[in-house]
């Protein structure tokens, strides 16, 4: 038996742009996919448990659990397995709910993805100190596992939590998978994939959604060592500064707390400790030094703006070679571009920024 | 069991080696119970002697304690309100914590000064001084550098009146194979002679000096002997310990010494006398954790002691994956596939953290700063909910794992535990039950309401 607990991220603006990308994948027919591969998983053992949240705009609810009690009056029908029938139902309804809840009026806010996962690591956490009244007492949780399907962008505020709730689930040795159903890569994302030992999947053919569920998901971890699993490859461990949410991969940071900074700052913000003037005119010299990418060529501009600029393009580019080449392995042409192009192109696009992204809501 | 008796005269004759300076320890000895306890013995009278501090029980005084009696069942029979209580303790311990951050020296590098004198052949502590402190000594290195990435561990020996260098400072911080291969090899490690405290010091400091001013240095001493041979005054070697931040901690194993006391409280360190093996243990992890920079100012009593703070350049790398084409590291010049990419010279590292062997960048991996990150900002305590009939709409489940809170309220515990099982975050006013308040505090560092 094994547990599975399943991340959800339903943003309707961001969906609304998935319907009308191309090849479209509109929000009935993922969830249609994702309902078949989790009937699959409960198919898989009658003692498999299972637990589905969304994370919409603000909110991040329960959708279903497996420990949820049958309702009474549940559609008749004599072909249809129950558990189906209810898990099904559950979460359809709910989402509906939430959806209709949520209302046009609203300023549309970033998902919840963080509430969900750390509702879904306290309901892990649940399951492993307090066994079911079935199960024996000296049960012990195998192999839970934690399916995060994203199609939101990295937001840089949500940096720390992501990385405590994954430092957390190295402790409850829960597994993390990520598959980026829509937009670009996020490097927060694929940390938690990377130190939990889980894989992340870009998906390339968004249309297949459910093959690649299936085929990378389905198993639990100790059979994913028998099986090709898609690995990732490369991981960009940036991280995201504490002063303007810029996510960096050089930075400034404080030896007191380790806070990191875009720039050379005088004082931490987080610990109120002073650094040295002379260690700051050091490294304002160092810093035009940098290689030649758009950010330091103009050192003297507000960092988010040619990030913001560099993004549009590669964007662009990295999602129309991903439509020409549909039938290549998934990111084997982003590790050609990067050794032959340098860096400013590959890394480029995954810089996301809330300006350009936010502007066609 | 033949053996199990040799094992015991052996223990007595390196007992019977070592001589006292003291006459006292003889006397007290013969006194004693059996030859084979007199070390242990020894230790108690010293320990009396010395401070009446310590209020714990060594543990062969130690009188039963009736545990299973302190636990009180409820009417129904049930242990439920013991096991409520125990938490609520837990919950107020948690609530007199400091709300604010403290400041914490995160890059930290230690040499571990272990005691390889004879006396370290002494068998109190199974199997024999020596074998458990490698032992401990490994899981504490592999423990410290899982909480302190960022840092580097030496490792440097006493023995035979000379301080022997075993291990530098790990060139590459944050890999505990390097310094566990340092002490692997027993056979090299062979307690032999008198251990020398000063010498050994003065090495350590020696291998330290090199280091930025940020940085803490700091000296983890296992001693096990209750001598020291020096060469010249060890005061004077105090002194400049103390002039250069050097903060030395000592485990004891054997009794207090004078001297082993002054040097960890004029440097600001922590000093203890393991009782047992599990007390050992227990006084060596106390070290793990990154020392709060604040006890150190206090003890010292200037503010010139605590470390001046530094603003420093770091890259963060981007991992090649295993299937790359295979290409030469700047580190050990082989082909290989994976590797790091520093981001200022897109030269390829095999490991991190490290200094870039090119530009000389300082290259971490984003996680290895994040992992202190929950000292930083602690999620604010859950208030716990007296009752239900200030709450408009009570929700029926936490707001974390979705257990359907309890109905019925229980008997009063205590301050700090609700009697409906509710605990309310401040922020976002969701209820959580008490097993999510315990994790999101202790492990998650994040409220899934507030979601930061």
């Amino acid at each position: 038996m094994s547990h599975l607990s399943v991340v959800l991220d339903l943003p309707p603006a961001q969906w609304h742009r998935s319907a009308r990308h191309d090849p479209p994948l509109a929000l009935p027919d993922f969830l249609s996919h994702v309902l078949v591969f989790l009937n699959a998983h409960i198919a898989n053992n009658a003692e498999n448990s299972l637990a589905v949240f969304g994370a919409f705009p603000g909110t991040s609810p329960l959708l279903y659990s497996s420990a949820d009690p049958v309702p009474a009056r549940l559609p008749i029908d004599s072909n249809s397995y129950p558990s189906f029938v209810h898990l099904d139902h559950a979460v359809a309804r709910r989402v509906t709910a939430v959806l209709d809840s949520l209302g046009t009026d609203r300023a549309p806010e970033p998902s919840a993805l963080v509430g969900a996962i750390t509702k879904a690591l306290c309901y892990v956490n649940r399951l492993a100190i307090s066994p079911s009244s079935a199960a024996p007492a000296e049960h012990v949780l195998p192999d839970p596992r934690l399916l995060i399907l994203s199609v939101s962008p990295d937001l840089a505020t949500s940096y720390i939590p992501i990385m405590n709730s994954v430092f957390s689930a190295q402790k409850l040795k829960v597994t993390i998978d990520v598959c980026q159903v829509f937009g670009p890569d996020t490097v927060f994302l694929q940390q938690a994939a990377h130190l939990t030992g889980g894989s992340y999947i870009h998906l390339e053919r968004r249309d297949a959604l459910l093959q690649y569920l299936i085929m990378a998901f389905l198993p639990p971890p100790p059979i994913r060592k028998v099986l090709a699993v898609p690995t990732q490859d490369k991981v960009d461990f940036r991280a995201a500064c504490f002063c303007h949410k810029n996510i960096v991969d050089i930075g400034f940071v404080c030896s007191v707390c380790l806070s990191i900074f875009c720039q050379p700052v005088p004082v931490c913000s987080t610990c109120r400790t002073k650094f040295p003037i002379k260690t700051l005119q050091r490294l304002n010299q160092s810093r035009p030094l940098l290689p030649s990418t758009p950010r330091s060529t103009s050192p003297k501009s507000s960092p988010g703006t040619p990030a913001g600029a560099r993004t549009a393009p590669t964007n662009g580019a990295n999602l129309a070679r991903s439509i020409s080449t549909p039938n290549e392995l998934p990111h084997s042409s982003n590790i050609g571009s990067r050794n032959s192009n340098g860096r400013s192109h590959s890394m480029g696009g995954s810089v996301t920024n809330p300006g350009p992204s936010e502007a066609p809501r | 069991m033949p053996p199990r008796r040799e094992l015991v005269i052996s223990a007595a004759d390196s007992d019977s080696d070592i001589s006292f300076p003291d006459d006292d320890y003889d006397a007290s000895r013969d006194k004693g119970k059996s030859k084979g306890k007199g070390r242990a013995e020894k230790k108690k009278v010293d320990k009396g002697k010395g401070k009446a501090k310590d209020s714990q029980a060594y543990t062969w005084e130690a009188s039963y304690t009736r545990s299973w009696e302190t636990v009180q069942e409820d009417e129904a029979g049930s242990l439920q309100t013991s096991v409520q209580e125990l938490m609520a303790r837990g919950r107020r311990k948690r609530l007199l914590a400091p709300a604010a951050a403290i400041r914490r020296t995160i890059i930290r590098h230690v040499i571990l000064l272990l005691d390889l004198s004879s006396a370290m052949l002494d068998r109190d502590m199974r199997p024999t001084r020596f074998d458990l402190m490698l032992q401990y000594a490994r899981e504490f290195i592999l423990e410290w550098f899982d909480q302190n990435p960022l840092g580097q561990i030496g490792v440097v020996g006493m023995r035979a009146g000379l301080g022997e260098r075993i291990g530098d400072l790990s060139g590459e911080s944050g890999n505990p194979q390097e310094v566990l291969s340092y002490i692997k090899e027993r056979h090299k490690l062979e307690p032999t002679g008198e251990p020398s405290l000063q010498n050994a010091i003065e090495m350590a400091k020696a291998s330290m000096s090199h280091l930025p001013t940020h940085s803490s240095r700091e000296i983890i001493i296992i001693f096990g002997s209750l001598t020291t041979c020096d060469p010249g005054n060890i005061h004077e070697t105090l002194e400049t310990c103390v002039k250069n931040k050097v903060r030395i901690s000592v485990v004891a194993l054997a009794a207090e010494m004078k001297i082993c006391r002054e040097l960890s409280d004029k440097t600001g360190g922590q000093f203890g006398v393991a009782m047992n093996e599990g007390h050992f243990k227990d006084l060596l992890f106390e070290l793990v954790p990154p020392p709060a920079q604040r006890a150190l100012t206090r003890t010292m009593g200037a503010p010139s002691a605590s470390l001046s703070a530094d603003l420093m350049m770091m890259g963060f790398p981007t991992r090649l994956p295993e299937a790359s084409a295979p290409t030469l590291c700047v580190c050990h010049a082989e082909l290989k596939s994976q590797g790091f990419l520093c981001p200022r010279c897109l030269a390829k590292v095999c490991d991190v953290p490290t200094d870039c062997h090119v530009c000389g960048l300082m290259i971490v991996s984003s996680p290895h700063l994040a992992r202190s990150y929950h000292h930083l900002f602690p999620v604010k305590p859950y208030d716990a909910v007296p009752n239900l009939e200030d709450i408009p709409q009570p929700s029926d489940a936490c707001h974390g794992c979705a257990k359907l809170f309890p109905m019925t309220t229980s008997i009063p515990i205590g301050e700090g535990v609700s009697v409906v099982g509710r605990y309310r975050c401040p922020d976002c006013r969701h209820d959580f039950c008490s097993d999510c308040d315990v994790f999101v505090h202790e492990v998650i560092h994040c409220c899934p309401g507030c979601g930061k």
